[in-house]
């Protein structure tokens, strides 16, 4: 712990406070996150034990927050992860104006490349939403919070608890109570992830977990065996019934997005978790390569953490353009040189 | 993934010899650690050999593998296989003479549980003891006590691969694209059987859990009089590369020689040696221990419920009831 200067406190987290941080030695910002062991009846809580498992077996990615290092301290333990300013929610909550287009492409590009490298490491996360994606100063999206990751088995008879994932973003197998799920839970996720960015509100705000369910099928239109014939062995299934009531067409709730944007939306926003676009596949989709193209993490919103005003920045006002010559775009060294110690 | 895995990169040893030369170092430095506090020892306790202490895990790895086949509800083998590598590990940098195995044995199954997510309640689990309740609170408050000293201990690596998966995946290779073999689940009984007794040896330390899971397919097949040479060959692509094939094999004769090697541990000589543990616990030994893991607890603004009495701790031969 003498290794770290504590800078101040970033929040309360589900398994104690956040901390933010100086490694004293290399001056690197961080964040703590401190794991008191207090309820001596369960132990170290399962929520810590799933984050520092799914952290530490995957190699670095670009898109998953790191976790540095793990060490003891006093009762429990200290995870630390690389700092970040801020996260989604909090970008969504500031914007002034909705994100462009190619801002929620290049957010939705980020949140996807995460979202594969985690399902190609057998993880799957359990609860996306924007405040679990942080946003790095340079704006980069990274995916946090692994404490309901699982690292899922094909083996097939295990149980999952489906008590998962905050009520928004809980893909519907969950509402009506499966045991047994797979990736597809985070998919469904990042489709509400997606809508939200279109719209820039949720697309399911449910009160409660059966007006959650209310708000999917009010959208979706009531499930039937003929379009997701798991449904009669979920749980849950023979509890509610609904009235039958037809989809309503996504072009009607999410009225500004684009016809690719639509496309893609849709294929994240189906019943059966087995159809929903895998992350990989998303990530080729035509929506990502027609113009305006996503936007480089340098175009992007970078709130502060205090939930000050958006600072847009300036110097990049102009959509990014891939036929730009690369002078344009990087700042010449020329320019920062006298700055750069040597 | 296995690959990029802690296992993997952190704890496989490159020989045999240093796991062995670990223990060692483990053993010297309790050792000096004794003779640096200038204890005297009275006259009938004397320290464990490293030899000694093995003989002592794996006689505690036999208890656990016992407490986590008879434990109910049903226990995964991958919790088993799980708890059995994190008593290694732990038994690699530590003594027995100064840790327990008997409570590091029940942390390593307790926390296997949770890290696999076998769900089962901190009471579900003391209950498989069969203890007075007393007794099962005792040994759960021990459990939680030595959970963070474990947990660091493992470096914080908690993810293990067992070779049970991968197991299974030869088995379905072998169905599926091995028709020479009429019926691979023939297969099952014996190699079962040869993963509990390889789940005592160091082999999980040295080889990588599909090479483990290959030789007990090989043992299996060959106790059946049935040689899969063909299927090595033309399925797992070994065919032009020569080299390859004979490191391989080389590998898995290893490994079954481990099996072949693996001794026992004699009831009677267990019997003397854990006199002989009971005795470095009993004595000043065990205090110095756990003097220095409440120094740990101090910094914090942890109150310790009670100092432990050591003659509350339950014993063996409760254990040994509850199996």
């Amino acid at each position: 712990m003498d290794q770290y200067s504590i800078l101040g406190r970033i929040g309360e987290g589900a398994h104690g406070i956040v901390f933010k941080a100086k490694h004293i030695e290399t001056g690197e910002t961080v964040a703590l996150k401190k794991v008191a062991l207090r309820r001596l009846e369960d132990g170290i809580p399962n929520q810590a034990l799933r984050e520092i498992k799914a952290l530490q077996e995957i190699e670095d990615n670009q898109y998953v927050v790191k976790l540095k290092e793990v060490f003891p301290h006093g009762t429990g333990f200290v995870l630390v992860f690389e700092y970040m300013l801020s996260d989604l929610s909090e970008v969504l909550r500031n914007s002034e104006q909705p994100l462009t287009e190619c801002q929620v492409k290049g957010y939705m590009q980020m949140l996807l490349k995460g979202v594969a490298f985690c399902h190609e490491n057998s993880i799957m996360h359990r609860d996306l939403k924007p405040a679990n994606l942080l946003i790095s100063s340079t704006g980069h999206l990274k995916i946090a919070d692994f404490g309901l990751a699982r690292v899922f088995s094909n083996e097939g008879d295990r149980l999952y608890s489906h008590q998962v994932a905050t009520r928004w973003y809980r893909a519907p197998e969950l509402l009506y109570g499966a045991r047994k799920y797979d990736e597809g839970v985070d998919l469904w996720a990042v489709g509400c992830i997606f809508g939200e960015l279109l719209n820039n509100s949720p697309l399911f705000p449910g009160e409660n977990d059966i007006e959650q369910l209310c708000c999917v099928l009010r959208i979706l239109g009531t499930p039937n065996e003929k379009i997701w014939p798991e449904i009669t062995e979920l749980p849950d299934y023979n509890k509610i019934s609904f009235k039958e009531n037809p989809p309503i067409p996504l072009e009607h709730i999410v009225p500004d997005a684009s016809p690719p944007a639509l496309d893609l939306l849709k294929r994240f926003l189906v019943y059966p978790s087995k159809q929903r676009i895998r992350a990989t596949e998303a990530l080729l989709h035509p929506y990502f390569f027609t113009e305006p193209l996503p936007a480089h993490h340098s175009e992007l919103p970078i709130p502060q953490r205090s939930g000050k005003k958006t600072r847009q920045r300036l110097q990049h006002q102009h959509e990014y353009r891939i036929d730009q010559p690369l002078e344009e775009s990087v700042v010449d060294p020329e320019l920062i040189a006298p700055y750069v110690m040597r | 993934m296995y690959h990029s895995s802690t296992q993997r990169l952190r704890w496989t040893f490159a020989s045999e010899q240093e796991p062995g030369r670990l223990r060692a170092e483990a053993n010297t430095r309790v050792r000096t650690k004794v003779s640096v506090v200038g204890k005297v020892l009275p006259a009938d306790v004397s320290l464990l050999e490293p030899h000694e202490e093995l003989m002592i895990c794996r006689y505690y790895e036999k208890k656990l593998m016992e407490f986590c086949s008879a434990f109910k509800p049903v226990m995964p083998r991958s919790v088993m296989g799980t708890a059995c590598m994190y008593f290694k590990r732990f038994y690699l940098n530590n003594s027995v003479m100064e840790y327990h195995p008997r409570i590091i044995m029940l942390t390593c199954v307790f926390l296997a549980c949770k890290v696999d997510e076998f769900n089962v309640s901190s009471i579900q689990f003391v209950g498989n003891l069969q203890e007075v309740p007393l007794g099962q609170e005792k040994a759960l408050e021990q459990i939680l006590e030595y959970e963070l000293l474990l947990i660091q201990q493992l470096n914080f690596h908690l993810i293990v691969h067992n070779p049970y998966r991968p197991f299974e995946g030869f088995l379905i290779d072998l169905k599926t694209r091995y028709p020479m073999l009429e019926n691979p689940e023939v297969l099952r009984k014996a190699a079962d059987e040869f993963l509990n007794w390889v789940a005592l040896t160091d082999a999980c330390l040295l080889f990588t859990p599909s090479k483990i899971a290959l030789a007990a397919i090989l043992s299996s097949a060959s106790r059946a009089g049935i040689n899969l040479e063909s299927y090595l060959k033309e399925c797992l692509e070994m065919k032009d590369n020569c080299e390859a094939m004979s490191q391989l094999l080389e590998e898995i004769k290893s490994i079954k020689n481990l099996v072949k090697m693996y001794e026992s541990p004699g009831s009677d000589d267990i019997a003397i040696l854990k006199q002989k543990l009971e005795k470095c616990h009993s004595s000043e030994l065990a205090l110095t221990a756990y003097l220095k893991k409440r120094k740990g607890y101090e910094d914090d603004e942890y109150i310790t419920k009670k100092p432990k009495l050591d003659e509350e701790e339950w014993t063996d031969d409760d254990l040994a009831d509850s199996l």
